[in-house]
């Protein structure tokens, strides 16, 4: 019988989309195709209608006629009575545009009529019938294929069959249907058809994941239509788990978090990342202060990888997103951390998504929940499901916000430019001073400025204000919704048209999004997606050192230039107009309008999936996903620049595609009534390539003209190739006992080309087992107070390869030669490891979810402990090695930690609602252990040179660290003799970079039409090094310089002045710039109001009109001249300078849909 | 349904020996397309590398424009700036800068000269066709640890560039005693297995393969090694001068240089000259000739001052044009005193300073040294008699002082036409002013070393003139004392660790930090610098 079913899946197959349907009336024999007679009849009919062997010219059977329409016109046909397809009707007359008078002339005197149920559907009835008989009364029969036409003689009276449907009338594929104390079971296909063999008084169960199960008992009827309503959402609700697999919440042994598209889109960030702060518990969103489309850092349950990436996975749809962020990878761009790097930010993958075509993300934060993405899941893993269309509709969202910059610094403004408490006596001593607010006390007398010219010498208090504009973002999306039977199609197209806060910086995107699905019969679902992003990015603004940085210079210009003094920005030979000696201390309105740093980003997302369901409810996957970009990157520092007057070019192409295929074949098996099994295994491949190209070249032929022709010396090219290749066989298992006990299991094993040595056999695989289980012990209690109750416990093991490249140690070249010598070079910076293993982390998890007075009180527990060993860590060496660093596989780390949510109803009443939501997370984490010897780990260094991040044994990830005061015996501070300066002591950690604990509270309120919602979130005991009052206390900006300024600090005979007492202190003791990062900020508010559709006369099904603001201000933080979640690089957090000053936004969103 | 249990459990094993074993091409997946190995990259690239290294980093040579021209040009008092950053003239202490030499990530002494010599030497053990290769790659790599050292004193010497052959990612500091045990060794065994009629090396651009001149400059090279250790280890200094009488340089031929290449920007060309021309702000006009050097080559009518100092070369802070009309002069030559700054300031400032009248006025390098393809001197015939002179007059071994310091002088002269032919001092002036001038044993020693002084300033190799007047104490040069010095008015004698090693390089950082006689500091002595 399985046999015969596999071959009609095939048959349904061949006639691919010239399917024919009919209405099942009374007679079981249309459900003839549980009997293996049919299928000869219907080849043979399908086979002389190809012939034309039937030559009746006047007449022809029904059959073949609508067949024909249905060919041309994509029509459905429907038969009240199966035996109609043979009666003889007329030919059709004409073209067949008309399909209703098309009907009327071929029906005409054949005793035959028909009804239109929509556009595309037609029954045929026989003229006897009343049509309202035939017709249930959602206007949705059972729909099945036109073979069985000699079915009337098939003896299949114990054949009970029929469709399953939903409240609002759409198929629900894969309804499990079992007979009560039998094992006999089936399920629904995609067209929520099923059949069974039952007799008389058996007990059908119709089940399925999310919806509450239904018995129906099996009467004189053959034909049952079963409506499934959807269960109570919070008892049963499905959420999305690994490999897109749909599982009840209750069955879960670990904690997942869904959030719905629609928090995105309404406060919204330009990186889509940055809108989750504060919405998941334990969940660390960080954002680079590297201006619109910068990356964001994502943490979920702590640091978990010492060398390599902590960014979770991303998989949209299926498709695995590599989100590194800019400097991450081996490709010479974006700030990796290091003390003289600074670039700008170049945003990340992720940055790229639209957020209006999210449906919705589920994190998945621990190992049990992300085993089955084995070596990618150590970060944990964050699936993103795009909309699909829902009805037919077109839905319009605009969001309109303006921003503007939030002026973290209190800076003094009592002394002014100049050196040793006076003023600049000359244009020569001013400009040598440069960047120095040494000088005299801000008298308001005129004073010769860097330029030679006099002015008042005044504070000038309002720099960054003056400098940063209202910037603005308008995101547009128009989405267009159409469903048909057997399938939808959604179409989007959005455009964000960013104008940043950094003069002559933004950003515009215009992305396309397609999403189909199709039903080919009722075993074959097909989807299709493609995401079409086209990204420009404007001058993206450097972060850190001052070198071309607006934001750097800006930030620290002595405090009596005026920033709009300097908006003359080039002198009349096109040179920076400079305002120090010191040629990296660049003009801030010449970094911003004359630097170009301009990126474009061409990128398609595609995924196709192809799912097969047996009859007996085996499903056989196959998947296939692209994610593919061009990236091109124009550096150009301009003609005229102090440091480079010459000017250079850098032109960077990378195109990047990876390639994931799986497939994945599983099915529930009924064991008893109480007792089901559902295996499911998989194997996926995987192929990740890129190529990037550099040209650079200096020396503009024709100066100001910035193309890379137009470069004369020092012209280089680059070729940075990365490969690799992991293949992956998985399998899950799930148990489930009676709805209230649930074990879960799964398998993954990996091989890795990274991991491959030349002329070594090495092991490339590494084994990942996950075991899970859920309790509802709920289900055993008489309801009270509390109405459900679910313990859940977890342990997997997931891991991590490295990148390529790193097993053998090669050799490249200079791209300059040395008179014609080529200049060979060890490619690598980071010494190779031959020998190396995919590190691994295990993690154990146990969590409760109560829920009481009816659901109206929420708690969700987890506690987790999570130990990463193995670590391949590209371990920072010491430069005197020859190599900043090894690759190596040592290391262990610790996270453990709680998680709790609890949510509320506070008020529910008719008109007026009050949600709250509090989550938290506490992260314990730990380094366990490092290379044999080693105590401590490089991981950053600041650009003041004096300021690091470390990894240390037996503390957090990622310690702040630096030099304190050196001590003697007495504890007493030592000073240097002569100079009085405190002397340098050790380099000490002061405290984790991340956050112990994380939180976010949000309320919502309601009030008929009108909703007010606001976010506010929290971060507590994290550290920050903020060089940002280094160079306040080196130019004199700090506050805290202000202490003694005109008096000597030198001994008898060696006077030391301020300048110098306080620049040499911050080098000596740069303890003092660590920073307590922890603050409470109100980070989101919106107040929406539902216009009712009556007003637009029902032409707009639903309007909604919101105010909303983000970021807007700090409740509570520590840093004095900081914003406490500054950052220059995803890849070192604790580090901060230079970048973009915090800024809030605020705007309207509107929501149409028609 | 159990019986379709089995033939699913059936299947799974399927897939997964389906899947299991297609890894075959995974090593050649992993192998960089756009990169050479062992087997098939000729470690002669690398050795023009590590001496292209050796005059500066590629990437703009921030170490030459710090460490040799910030701190030890001025310090020398052979230039004199008023730049504000220009630390070293004032004894300011800017770690940044003393820790340039070093080097971080892809720039400057241990990734860009210690690493490819270190993977030279080892890459080439025991193969036959790279045996002189491996030998001049001996004798360089001690070189480049020699003045590493000389620099910071204890330093890692034995791991160094070790990362990838003895897996030593954190090497500790050696003292500067073993290192210099080491280095003479090495130099020794290194020089004295070189084989004319082995491998001529393609990859060197400072004598293209000639054995025979390599030969000279390991024995060079030996001498002015056991010759730094004149103080501190005066018998194992005899010792090793000793070996190399007669077989070091003898004349300005010999002269190891490498040619700076302006086509390939500043990955190529000239070190000292893409500073000294400007390219770094406003060096061109605001750093000159010291005062105490110009002085001295005046008050002695040294032939070699018209050829190396101009006067009116640039003449606005503002234009890096020179004025083809700048004036040679000696009469006019004019140094700027140091310690001077452009603060407005009294008593620091330089326009108070007696000898001011305008900054055209004070002397710069002349065109004909800093070319952006000209020569960065490594070690000369000059200094090798000046040694010899040295080690004569001092132990009394090695020849004849006077003759030594005759020839000295004299090929310190004459050798700067190989900056440009226009410069070159003539044999007769140079012969006249050593007639004027002639060698003096009771003041022998000061006048061999202030004339190593004076020679290493004209090659720009100011780093040696540092060395070498911390080893010799000559000439007898006046500290300044600039308001708020870090030495206390002191000439600083070593640069501190760089800061960087402590995050990197802790434990034993500490251990060397610590371990600094009187204190990791500007003012601390190195081990042979008693």
């Amino acid at each position: 019988m399985r046999k015969f079913h596999l071959s009609r899946g095939m048959l349904s197959c061949a006639l691919g989309m010239q399917l024919f349907c009919f209405l099942s009336a009374r007679s079981q024999s249309t459900y003839a195709f549980t009997a293996g007679v049919n299928k000869r009849v219907v080849q043979k009919k399908t086979l002389d209608n190809k012939l034309g062997t039937d030559q009746n010219v006047q007449k022809q059977t029904l059959f073949s006629v609508l067949k024909e329409l249905n060919k041309t016109r994509g029509v459905y046909f429907l038969f009240s009575e199966q035996s109609l397809g043979d009666k003889l009707v007329n030919a059709p007359e004409g073209d067949s545009t008309n399909i209703e008078k098309t009907l009327d002339q071929v029906l005409k005197n054949t005793g035959l009529k028909f009804k239109k149920i929509n556009d595309k559907t037609f029954v045929i009835l026989s003229g006897k019938n009343n049509a309202g008989d035939n017709l249930n009364p959602a206007g949705l029969a059972p729909v099945f294929a036109p073979d069985g036409q000699d079915a009337a003689k098939a003896k299949v009276t114990d054949v009970i069959a029929g469709k399953v449907l939903s409240a609002d009338g759409r198929p629900l594929s894969g309804v499990s249907v079992t007979i009560r104390g039998s094992k006999k079971g089936a399920s629904s296909d995609i067209g929520g058809v099923f059949a069974i063999d039952a007799r008389k008084g058996d007990i059908l169960v119709f089940s399925s994941i999310g919806y509450v199960s239904k018995e129906v008992v099996v009467g004189d009827e053959t034909l049952v239509t079963v409506t499934l309503l959807l269960s109570n959402a919070q008892m049963t609700e499905v959420v999305v788990t690994a490999l897109g697999i749909k599982k009840e919440r209750k069955s879960l042994g670990y904690s997942v978090t869904e959030i719905k598209g629609e928090e995105l889109t309404k406060a919204r960030e330009v990186n889509m990342l940055n809108s989750l702060v504060g919405k998941v518990a334990g969940l660390n969103v960080s954002s680079v202060s590297g201006g619109p489309g910068a990356s964001s850092n994502v943490i979920i349950r702590g640091v978990s990888s010492l060398g390599q990436t902590n960014q979770p996975l991303y998989v949209i749809n299926g498709v695995p997103i590599e989100n590194q962020p800019s400097g991450t990878t081996n490709n010479g761009t974006g700030n990796m951390g290091a003390q003289y790097d600074n670039a700008p930010d170049l945003g990340d993958a992720m940055g790229n998504i639209n957020p209006d075509d999210i449906e919705s993300i589920s994190v998945l934060k621990g190992a049990a929940a992300s085993a089955l993405y084995g070596y990618r899941a150590k970060g944990g893993v964050i699936l993103i499901t795009t909309k699909s269309a829902k009805g037919n509709s077109i839905e319009v969202n605009s969001n309109a916000v303006a921003e503007t910059i939030i002026n973290p610094t209190h800076w003094q403004y009592i002394y002014g430019q100049g050196a040793n408490h006076v003023a600049s006596a000359d244009q020569p001593a001013a400009f040598q001073s440069g960047q120095s607010s040494y000088g005299g006390k801000l008298d308001g007398n005129s004073v010769v400025q860097f330029d030679g010219v006099k002015r008042p010498y005044i504070a000038q208090k309002k720099n960054l204000e003056n400098f940063y504009r209202t910037g603005s973002t308008f995101t547009n999306t128009v989405a267009f919704n159409k469903t048909f039977d057997g399938g939808a199609v959604r179409f989007s197209a959005n455009d964000v048209t960013n104008k940043s806060v950094v003069p002559n910086s933004g950003l515009n995107r215009q992305s396309f999004n397609l999403a189909g699905n199709y039903n080919v019969g009722k075993h074959l679902a097909i989807d299709v997606r493609m995401n079409y992003i086209l990204e420009q990015a404007h001058n993206r603004p450097f972060l850190s050192d001052g070198a071309g940085n607006a934001n750097f210079n800006v930030m620290f210009l002595p405090t009596s230039v005026d920033v709009n003094v300097l908006k003359k920005t080039s002198n009349p030979d096109g040179s920076e107009y400079a305002y120090s000696n010191n040629i990296y201390a660049t003009n801030p309105w010449f970094a911003a309008e004359k630097f170009i740093n301009n990126t474009k980003r061409d990128r398609l997302i595609s995924s196709a999936n192809l799912r097969y369901t047996f009859n007996n409810g085996l499903f056989l996957q196959g998947r296939v996903g692209r994610d593919s970009y061009n990236d091109h990157y124009t550096a150009v520092v301009p003609n005229g620049t102090a440091y480079r007057s010459y000017g250079s070019i850098a032109e960077q192409n990378t195109s990047f595609a990876d390639l994931n295929l799986d497939g994945l074949v599983g099915k529930t098996f009924q064991i008893s009534h109480d007792f089901s099994v559902t295996p499911n295994i998989g194997a996926s491949y995987r192929r990740t390539k890129s190529e990037m190209y550099t040209n650079n070249g200096d020396h503009f032929a024709v100066p100001f003209v910035y193309n890379i022709l137009n470069a004369t010396q020092n012209k280089t090219v680059s070729f940075f190739p990365s490969d690799q290749e992991v293949q992956s066989v998985y399998g899950t298992a799930e148990l489930a006992y009676k709805g209230y006990l649930y074990l879960n299991g799964s398998i993954r094993n990996d091989w890795f080309s990274t991991l491959a040595t030349p002329g070594k056999k090495n092991k490339l695989d590494v084994l990942y087992p996950s075991v899970s289980g859920s309790f509802v012990f709920s289900e055993l209690m008489e309801p009270g107070v509390l109405n459900f109750g679910k313990l859940r416990a977890g342990y997997a093991v997931v891991g991590q390869a490295t990148t390529p490249y790193q097993t053998q140690l090669s050799y490249t070249f200079n791209s300059a030669t040395l008179n014609g010598l080529p200049l060979g070079t060890i490619s690598n910076t980071s010494v190779p490891n031959s020998s190396l293993q995919a590190s691994k982390a295990k993690e154990f998890e146990v969590g409760a979810e109560l829920r009481f007075l009816k659901s109206r009180l929420n708690l969700d527990l987890t506690y987790y402990n999570k130990r990463s060993t193995n670590e391949i860590l590209p371990a920072p060496a010491s430069i005197s090695s020859g190599y900043v660093g090894a690759v190596l596989n040592i290391g262990e780390l610790e996270n453990k930690g709680f998680e709790v949510l609890i949510s509320g109803v506070v008020v529910k009443g008719k008109d007026f609602g009050w949600t709250t939501t509090v989550n938290g997370s506490l992260n314990d984490n730990k380094v366990i252990a490092l290379a044999a010897g080693a105590s401590s780990l490089a991981v950053g260094t600041s650009r003041t040179g004096n300021g690091f991040t470390q990894d240390v044994v037996g503390m957090a990830a990622d310690q702040v660290m630096g030099f304190d005061y050196k001590y003697a015996t007495n504890k007493q501070i030592v000073i240097d003799p002569v100079t009085n300066i405190p002397v340098q002591g050790d380099l000490k950690p002061y405290g984790s970079a991340y956050a112990k604990w994380i939180g976010g509270w949000t309320n919502e309120f309601s009030y008929k039409h009108l909703s007010v919602s606001f976010l506010i979130d929290g971060k507590f005991g994290g550290k920050v090094f903020s060089a940002t009052d280094f160079y306040g206390y080196f130019f004199g900006l700090h506050k805290a310089t202000l202490i003694n300024r005109e008096g000597d600090f030198g001994t008898a005979g060696h006077p030391i002045n301020a300048a110098t007492y306080y620049s040499t202190l911050a080098m000596n003791v740069s303890k003092l710039f660590i920073q307590d990062a922890s603050f409470i900020k109100f980070r989101q508010v919106s107040v929406s109001y539902s216009l009712p559709a009556k007003w637009f006369n029902n032409v707009v099904q639903g309007a909604t009109i919101s105010l909303v603001g983000r970021n807007l201000f700090y409740l509570m933080k520590h840093t004095d001249n900081i914003d406490p979640e500054a950052a220059f690089t995803a890849n070192a957090q604790g580090l901060e300078l230079g970048g973009v000053p915090p800024s809030k936004t605020y705007g309207v969103n509107l929501n149409f849909k028609f | 349904m159990n019986n379709s249990l089995i033939k699913y459990a059936g299947l799974i094993s399927l897939v997964g020996l389906l899947s299991a074993g297609c890894t075959k091409s995974y090593t050649k997946i992993n192998t960089n397309p756009a990169s050479y190995n062992q087997t098939n990259f000729d470690p002669n690239f690398l050795l023009t590398a590590a001496e292209l290294g050796y005059t500066g980093s590629t990437d703009f040579a921030y170490e030459t424009w710090r460490g040799n021209l910030i701190y030890c040009s001025t310090m020398m008092q052979g230039f004199s700036s008023v730049v504000s950053y220009w630390a070293g003239d004032k004894y300011l202490l800017n770690s940044d800068y003393t820790a340039a030499y070093w080097g971080f990530s892809s720039d400057a002494a241990y990734p860009e000269q210690v690493k490819p010599i270190v993977d030279i030497v080892q890459s080439t053990i025991g193969k036959p066709q790279y045996k002189n290769l491996h030998q001049i790659g001996r004798i360089f790599r001690a070189l480049v640890m020699e003045r590493i050292t000389d620099l910071y004193g204890d330093v890692p010497y034995f791991s160094a560039g070790m990362g990838y052959y003895n897996g030593n990612f954190f090497p500790k500091y050696d003292s500067q005693d073993s290192i210099y045990n080491d280095l003479l060794k090495e130099v020794d065994e290194a020089t004295a297995a070189l084989d004319p009629a082995g491998d001529k090396p393609g990859g060197d651009v400072i004598y293209k393969g000639d054995i025979a001149q390599w030969q000279k400059f390991g024995n060079t090279l030996l001498l002015r090694l056991a010759m730094r250790l004149s103080k501190a280890d005066p018998e194992k200094a005899k010792t090793y001068v000793q070996k190399v009488v007669g077989k070091t340089m003898a004349a300005n031929a010999d002269n190891a240089f490498v040619l700076g290449d302006a086509t390939g920007g500043r990955a190529t060309q000239n070190r000292n000259s893409q500073i000294l021309l400007g390219d770094g702000g406003q060096e061109h006009y605001y750093t000159k000739w010291s005062k105490t050097f110009i002085d001295l080559l005046k008050a002695s009518n040294d032939p070699r001052l018209p050829k190396i100092s101009v006067t009116q070369l640039y003449l606005a802070d503002g234009s890096k044009d020179q004025n083809p009309a700048a004036n040679s002069d000696p009469a006019v030559q004019k140094g700027m005193p140091n310690g001077r700054d452009l603060s407005g300031i009294p008593g620091q400032t330089i326009g108070d300073d007696p000898s001011f009248t305008s900054f055209p006025d004070y002397s710069s390098p002349s065109p004909a040294m800093i070319k952006r393809n000209g020569p960065t001197f490594i070690l000369t015939y000059a200094e090798t008699e000046l040694l010899l002179a040295d080690a004569a007059a001092r132990f009394g071994i090695a020849g004849d002082p006077a003759t030594h310091y005759h020839d000295g002088v004299k090929a310190a002269m004459t050798y700067l036409g190989q900056y440009d032919p226009g410069a070159a001092v003539s044999d007769a002036d140079a012969e006249t002013y050593l007639t004027a001038h002639p060698y003096s044993a009771g003041t022998g020693l000061a006048m061999i070393n202030t004339q190593y002084w004076i020679h290493a300033n004209t090659m720009l190799d100011f780093y040696e003139s540092w060395s070498n007047w911390r080893r010799s104490g000559f000439p007898a040069l006046t500290p300044v004392n600039y308001p708020n010095n870090a030495t206390n008015a002191t000439i600083p004698r070593r640069f501190p660790y760089p800061l960087a090693e402590a995050n990197t390089n802790p434990v034993n950082y500490k251990k060397a930090h610590d371990a600094v006689p009187g204190g990791d500091l500007l003012t601390s002595h190195v081990w042979w610098d008693k």
